[in-house]
């Protein structure tokens, strides 16, 4: 740590782009002392430090770690920000480092109005203008010796955008800037942090230039039925030690090439096993349980050792690395692990609560532009089960300037859904100080939930949008960091199947005491990574690790709930059965013959149905349907009685892995079935859909995974049975059942009817004996 | 099943249509539930169910009003720190929930009103002695002429029956008051009174002084009497012949009763009906009262004294130390009073007396006044919820009865509750479009059904609110004047023998009229509004509705306070009634075609019209009902006549000279009770929901109208006025 150097200026940014020309001129339109650009070069001199640091040039004893958790990163709209943390190894944290982006951005963002900023555990690593409109622009900022330590760090990138020419609210749709994942990373100076040493030191797995972050596992004698629970256990101690957005698998028995980003190897077999694959085993790996990190001399490349003398020594490393990341079942986690791409963590709602906006990171804002946004993030457990009746509720504290004209509003997104639209309706401008705002729970789900505040202000000066002068505009709007949500007791009950259960929360395998059956067709390497992978996100989901048992046939599961892993033509009968599943066509899936046929027909009635929809009392029909539909989300089906027949699921040819859910044969518990066509597919299938984006959107009781469009299709839940998670009250089952009334319209006016009916009648006998009577 | 075995059950389902009401389903089950709920008491309705159904269906618009109460308690109150909304929209929800008790109160009492009693009979011989109490403050002679004949003529035993008129008017304090002319009209009074008593065969009493009013006036003449029951006829209510014989009998089978109660019919129109000319086609306000809400109280034991056309038990007086007089309202407290020592009262649904009412809009308040400041003093003095002695039921109708009377609040919250958000743009009932629709429609549209269901025969839709609405104005102040001084308000006899020689405006008609005008500003702005605030134009739209309700029931209120001229000074009952007429000796066969308290319309056979001059003296001589058979001669002078062939229709004033001519006066007028019946039920048809609400639509637009017209013409009259000052 460096102390005595105070710099001032820490930002030190190289842009190439700052030679380019403006993609407009608007030098008429702007005052004349204003500069073009910003040209940080200058800045960088100023502060004496170099301003250009060539990037392709790889030097021998550097290391670079990519930071961005995500495919792609677009900050988009007027004001945006991301944040989330990485893991730094104490080597890392002493080594003096440089962030290292490039960003391309809208060519209508105006960059005198707009930044880019980058801060770094809450200081300001680096800014600048936002000007990259017609090439990437690189930008590199020192970081302040000492900003970094050990452990987890802060990243957050924001943008303030600015519209060149328009002051619409559409426009502002127009800007965006995107900051592509292989070209940020940070780069130690040091070669010796890319080292990893103690089992913390998994945490900073890291990420690859995809997001994406892998682990190794190189077991001889892979394909021993016998050792596959232990590797499935080691795998979940991993996955919970790594917390990564995107976390794979690969089992193999041989070597893989090391040091690539984003990944971590790790040898598992005993000390004899391990011995020929590696330089020097580790001391006492051939008296007693060992795992630690050895580095591989050729490649400088640390590399896990789990072993022992034989494989129950074996068996208790990997305990060793995963017990540690136990915790009881039956204790709520007050936060869900998003920290390494979400920050701050979610907290974990499982009856009313207050949330402040300052714990949920949304922090008092002043705003000058005409689109606000705001985000946090909120989890509900899995068995929640209010997304039919229930309401949360926000108290806003919000200010706005008689500058807002009315018909300005805020709206609240859950999950990318409209949830609430507040007018700000005051011509004088208004202080809301906990302002109610019902926000249906309708899209809620398991797990994290997203939600977002999203201010439209129409203004005055807006419709006149004089050139030059908006970023001097005073702020019109304010958001407070005393704002509120509130979550009300909601309805707790597991339902079956649920395929957003196990997105959510891993349920309902988390809360097994007992070992979970799992049953794999085959031991090979794809069909073992891919269980892995899946249960490895299964243990993140859930937040703790899950003790499994190897099966190798359905009946052994019994009443306990049970995982399936395999390609389709192996399976049993049986476990397609459960789930739901066209068995006729386990063989046939994958074939691709028959891929037409299908949609022909469709396509065909389709074409029947618009061209028999002239008649004018059925288009009144469909259009007052469709306005009820609109107005208050009726449809016909939610007027039924008697539940949908529950089709056999066929997989589509377009889709490559089949997650499905039902219960067991005695309906007693529930098996949960992963597939493919083939074990490769499987494999390659199972790592698309553990990126956190995806696996959020598993829902229903069949998600299927379309590579093609890169898509989760969910089949809905048709009839699901109930499952009790929580003991036995009666405020709880009027809450359940309010929310089974609210999406069963029809029983609750029957029951209510027959209830009016009987009390009509007891009245009347009452009636009768009581008072006069003639 | 036993009396308890029944309540647990109902109990029991209660708890269970609680239970689901208050599950917090979604609104797209509001709303499907709704519509489905509406549509089985709309056909419930239309196939006219009763008996059972009559009570499924108001457990189905329960049902629907707790829906409306459970949302409205649980999302709609603005939010506690924004006060400037927090406050009116918190008085609303009050005055709403005031609306749902009463609601609550009034299913209760009506849920199973009495059928029709069985005539009782009282065994021969057994006749009770029974005194006939008259009270009298300031009615003239001809009007107390009639209804002392009237009650004189009674079939009853002679011997059993004292007439007494128990006179206010002349009493010793008025004879020796300090004013001249007061003193000198009470000498005068006291005489003239004197000698028509002596004429028709009744007692004649005054006291010394007029203290505790009517109660006190009635408490003189249980001291001066000693019969066992006790009759009570206003001065300008008429008893039927046979009012005795219908109410006496009930005494003989209950040693505990206290107290039979019949309706009171009315012979003329009250301000509203006249002005709205509703009085031959819709069923009177006070018919609800008789016809169902005391025969729903009667169910509870709860029938309370209406003040007149009563029959009273002396014991159970003197129990009580006689007539209560603490409220303005006597009857009420006194039948309180007894209730609460175990007596029990009757109702007998079948007009036995005939009676006049105020005339004018401005008495018409001034009744109103005294009857809802009399029940909000027994409300603040004997608190009929925690009285002792009285039954669950019985407090319940009490509450009923006197909280009624509170109505001014809550109408005039609804009355200016949609113009704070119109003109100062205050939400205070939070609510999207779609929640409205499902929750306030359905309330109102089952709140409209309900009351149809219960009053539908006694009740048009919307009438209820019109009568409330043109009360509330004058009512108000009355109500909370005294809630903030209750011993202040006494007595004021309300006079009922006014009539309007010419159309003018009422006196106390303005404020109606500022009412309009404010209202139709708020319309106005409401208009404005939409056009230039599109963003919000659904609120503004439903809250100009209801805005532009209240100004249908203003505009219709106009017409009320603008009152029609009449030409005849009193109602004509129809009649028809053999008879012979007589002029210059020669007697003609004829039928009396209807009477009033003045003269009576005859058709006369084979009369030669042309030697009847208008003030021709004659004669009707017909058989009272009350005589031997003998038939009796009436004098007339003839006003005006009409030929149609052989027969002539003569219209001819009475000359009463002696007592006996009042007595046939009454005969003709009031012998007949029947009469009343047919009248009323001639009157009793439900026109519907959909074709009630039409016709008060298309009624409101006239009377707005009209009421204009009125107010423009006495705009003129006073500047004329002024100009020829």
């Amino acid at each position: 740590m460096i102390r005595g150097i105070l710099l001032a200026a820490l930002l030190t940014v190289t842009t190439q782009a700052a030679a380019q020309p403006a993609p407009f001129d608007m030098s008429g339109e702007r005052p004349a002392d204003v500069p073009l650009r910003q040209r940080p070069a200058e800045a960088g001199g100023k502060s004496g430090l170099p301003a250009e640091r060539p990037i392709a040039a790889k030097l021998p004893d550097d290391f670079k770690r990519f930071i961005i958790p995500f495919s792609a990163l677009s900050l988009t709209g007027e004001v945006d920000e991301r944040t989330w943390s990485v893991y730094l190894t104490p080597a890392q944290a002493q080594s003096s480092a440089t962030l290292n982006f490039s960003y391309q951005n809208a060519i209508v963002v105006a960059p005198e109005a707009s930044t880019l900023s980058v801060f770094v555990n809450g200081e300001l690593a680096g800014e600048g203008p936002v000007g990259a409109a017609e090439t990437a622009a690189q930008l590199s900022y020192d970081l302040k010796p000492g900003l970094l330590h050990a452990g987890t760090n802060d990243i957050r990138f924001r943008v303030r955008q600015r519209h060149r020419t328009d002051c619409t609210v559409e426009s502002t749709y127009e800007l965006w800037t995107e900051i592509a994942p292989d070209t940020a990373f940070i780069r130690f100076s040091s070669g010796e942090s890319a080292s990893l040493s103690s089992l913390d030191d998994v945490r900073a797995v890291g990420l690859d230039e995809r997001g994406r972050t892998q682990f190794n596992l190189v077991v001889p004698g892979l394909q021993q039925p016998s050792r596959t629970a232990a590797l499935m256990r080691l795998a979940q101690g991993l996955a919970l030690r790594g917390q990564m957005p995107a976390q794979q698998f690969a089992l193999s028995e041989t070597m893989p090439e090391l040091g690539k980003p984003g990944q971590i190897t790790a040898l598992v077999g005993t000390a004899e096993e391990v011995a020929p694959l590696i330089e020097r085993l580790p001391d006492g790996a051939s008296s007693g349980p060992v795992a630690m990190f050895v580095r591989d001399s050729k490649t400088k490349a640390s590399v896990l050792v789990i072993s022992g003398p034989d494989w129950s020594a074996v068996q208790e490393a990997i305990e060793g690395v995963t017990q540690p990341m136990d915790r009881p079942s039956n204790v709520p986690r007050d936060v869900i692990g998003t920290g390494r791409w979400l920050l701050p963590e979610t907290p974990l709602v499982v009856s009313n609560a207050r949330l402040r906006f300052s714990e949920l990171g949304v922090e008092t804002s002043e705003f000058t532009g005409r689109r606000f946004r705001a985000r946090f993030s909120v989890a509900v457990p899995s068995d929640f089960y209010a997304d039919a009746y229930g309401d949360a509720t926000l108290l806003l504290d919000a200010a706005y300037t008689e500058a807002v004209l009315p018909g300005s509003h805020i709206d609240i997104y859950v999950n990318g859904n409209i949830a609430s639209t507040i007018p700000l309706n005051s011509v004088t401008g208004d202080i809301l100080r906990h302002l109610p705002i019902n926000v249906t729970m309708r899209h809620f789900k398991p797990g994290p939930n997203l939600i977002e505040i999203e201010a439209v202000l129409l203004a005055e000066p807006d419709k006149a949008c004089a050139p030059g002068t908006p970023a001097a505009s005073d702020p019109r709007f304010a958001l407070f960091d005393t704002s509120e949500l509130r979550m009300p007791d909601f309805a707790r009950i597991g339902r079956r199947p649920n395929l957003a259960a196990i997105s959510g929360a891993g349920a309902p395998y988390r809360n097994d005491a007992a070992a979970v059956p799992l049953f794999l067709d085959r031991a090979d390497e794809d069909t073992l990574s891919a269980a892995a992978t899946f249960l490895g996100r299964l243990a993140v989901a859930g937040g703790r690790p899950i003790l499994v048992e190897m099966i190798t046939s359905p009946l052994a599961a019994g009443s306990r709930n049970a995982l399936f892993v395999g390609a389709m033509p192996q399976l049993p009968k049986t476990v397609l059965t459960q789930v739901g599943i066209d068995s006729t066509r386990q063989m046939s899936w994958g074939n691709a013959t028959d891929t037409g046929q299908r949609d022909e027909t469709q396509r065909a009635i389709d074409e029947w149905r618009t061209r028999l929809s002239g008649g004018a009392w059925r288009n009144q029909l469909t259009g007052f349907q469709t306005w009820v539909k609109q107005e208050f989300d009726i449809s016909l089906s939610s007027l039924r009685i008697m539940p949908e027949a529950q089709a056999e699921f066929a997989p589509p040819e377009s889709a490559s892995l089949v997650l499905a859910q039902g219960a067991n044969p005695t309906d007693d518990a529930t098996w949960t079935l992963l597939t493919a066509p083939t074990a490769k597919r499987l494999r390659e299938g199972t790592s698309a859909i553990v990126d956190v984006t995806r696996w959020q959107q598993l829902a229903g009781r069949v998600s299927v995974y379309e590579p093609a469009t890169d898509n989760i299709d969910v089949t809905p839940v048709a009839g699901f049975d109930f499952v009790q998670t929580q003991p036995p009250s009666l405020t709880n089952y009027r809450l359940i059942l309010a929310n089974w009334l609210s999406s069963n319209i029809m029983f609750y006016a029957l029951l209510l009817i027959v209830l009016s009916v009987l009390l009509g009648l007891v009245t009347s006998s009452m009636l009768t004996r009581l008072g006069r009577r003639q | 099943m036993s009396k308890v075995g029944s309540v647990a059950a109902w109990a029991f389902f209660s708890l269970c249509v609680i239970a689901v009401i208050t599950l917090p389903v979604n609104l797209q089950t509001q709303l499907i539930v709704s519509v489905l709920i509406v549509t089985f008491m709309a056909v419930l309705k239309l196939v006219n169910a009763g008996g059972r159904w009559r009570l499924i269906a108001l457990a189905f618009g329960t049902a629907v009003v707790l829906r409306y109460v459970y949302w409205r308690t649980t999302s709609t109150l603005p939010p506690l720190n924004q006060l400037e909304n927090f406050i009116p929209g918190f008085l609303l929800y009050l005055a709403e929930m005031y609306s749902v008790m009463m609601l609550s109160l009034s299913l209760f009492v009506v849920a199973m009103p009495l059928p029709p009693r069985k005539a009782s009979s009282i065994s021969p011989g057994k006749f009770p002695k029974v005194d006939v109490f008259v009270p009298s403050y300031n009615e003239d002679a001809g009007l107390l002429a009639n209804t002392l004949a009237a009650a004189k003529a009674m079939d009853y035993p002679a011997d059993k029956l004292t007439v007494w008129l128990l006179d206010d008017g002349g009493t010793q304090q008025k004879r020796m008051s300090a004013n001249l002319i007061e003193a000198q009209r009470a000498s005068a009074r006291h005489v003239e009174l004197q000698a028509l008593c002596d004429d028709l065969g009744v007692r004649y009493l005054t006291r010394e002084r007029n203290e505790h009013a009517k109660a006190g006036n009635l408490n003189n003449g249980m001291l001066h009497s000693d019969g066992e029951l006790i009759a009570v006829f206003d001065a300008d209510h008429a008893p039927a012949r046979d009012f005795l014989l219908e109410t006496v009998g009930y005494f003989e089978q209950d040693p505990k009763l206290f107290l039979v109660q019949t309706p009171h019919f009315f012979l003329n129109p009250d301000p509203l009906e006249r002005n709205l000319r509703t009085f031959e086609k819709m069923p009177s306000e006070n018919e609800m009262f008789y016809g169902i809400i005391q025969r729903g109280l009667d169910k509870w034991n709860a029938a309370f004294f209406c003040g007149s056309a009563a029959v009273l038990r002396r014991k159970a007086l003197e129990d009580a130390d006689g007539f209560s007089g603490m409220s303005i309202t006597e009857d009420c407290e006194t039948a309180l009073a007894l209730h609460g020592r175990g007596w029990n009262s009757i109702y007998v649904d079948r007009p036995l007396i005939a009676g006049l009412q105020p005339a004018t809009f401005a008495s018409f308040i001034g009744q109103r006044s005294r009857w809802a400041q009399g029940m909000m003093q027994i409300l603040l003095f004997r608190f009929p919820l925690f009285k002792g002695g009285l039954s669950i039921p019985q407090r319940l109708c009490y509450m009923s009865s006197t909280l009624f009377w509170l109505f001014p609040i809550p109408r005039t919250i609804f009355l200016f509750a949609p113009l704070f958000y119109l003109f100062f743009d205050l939400e205070i009932f939070t609510a999207s479009g779609g929640e409205f629709l499902a929750y306030t429609l359905a309330y109102m549209l089952v709140n409209l059904m309900m009351q149809n269901y219960l009053y539908g025969s006694f009740r048009w839709p919307w009438i209820s609110e019109l009568y409330e609405f043109a009360q509330t104005v004058h009512l108000l102040p009355a109500v909370i004047s005294v809630l903030l001084r209750p011993s202040r308000p006494t007595f004021k006899v309300t006079a009922k023998d006014e009539s309007i020689q010419e159309s003018r405006l009422s006196e106390i008609g303005r404020p109606f009229f500022v009412i309009f005008a404010v209202l139709f500003v708020a319309l106005l702005i409401t208009v404005y509004r939409v056009y230039t605030e599109p963003y919000k134009a659904d609120v503004t739209l439903v809250v100009g509705g209801w805005n532009l309700l209240n100004l249908i029931m203003a505009g219709c209120l106009l017409g009320v306070v603008s009152e029609r001229g009449e030409r005849a000074a009193s109602r004509r009952v129809k009649v028809s009634r053999r008879c012979e007429f007589g002029v210059a000796e020669q007697w003609y066969p004829a039928t009396i075609e209807d009477v009033s308290a003045h003269g009576a319309r005859v058709q006369v056979y084979g009369i030669d019209p042309t030697a009847l001059p208008t003030d021709t003296e004659g004669a009707i001589r017909f058989e009272p009902y009350s005589g031997s058979g003998i038939p009796e001669t009436l004098p007339v002078s003839i006003r005006n006549k009409e030929v149609a062939g052989d027969i002539t229709v003569i219209g001819c004033r009475y000359l009463p000279q002696v007592a006996r001519h009042h007595s046939l006066v009454a005969d003709l007028i009031f012998a007949n009770s029947r009469q009343w019946s047919e009248f009323q039920s001639a009157r009793r048809g439900n026109p519907g929901l959909l074709r009630g609400t039409l016709w008060f639509l298309w009624l409101a637009l006239y009377q707005t109208s009209r009421g204009l017209i009125y107010f423009l013409r006495s705009l003129r009259t006073s500047e004329a006025q002024k100009e020829g000052t």
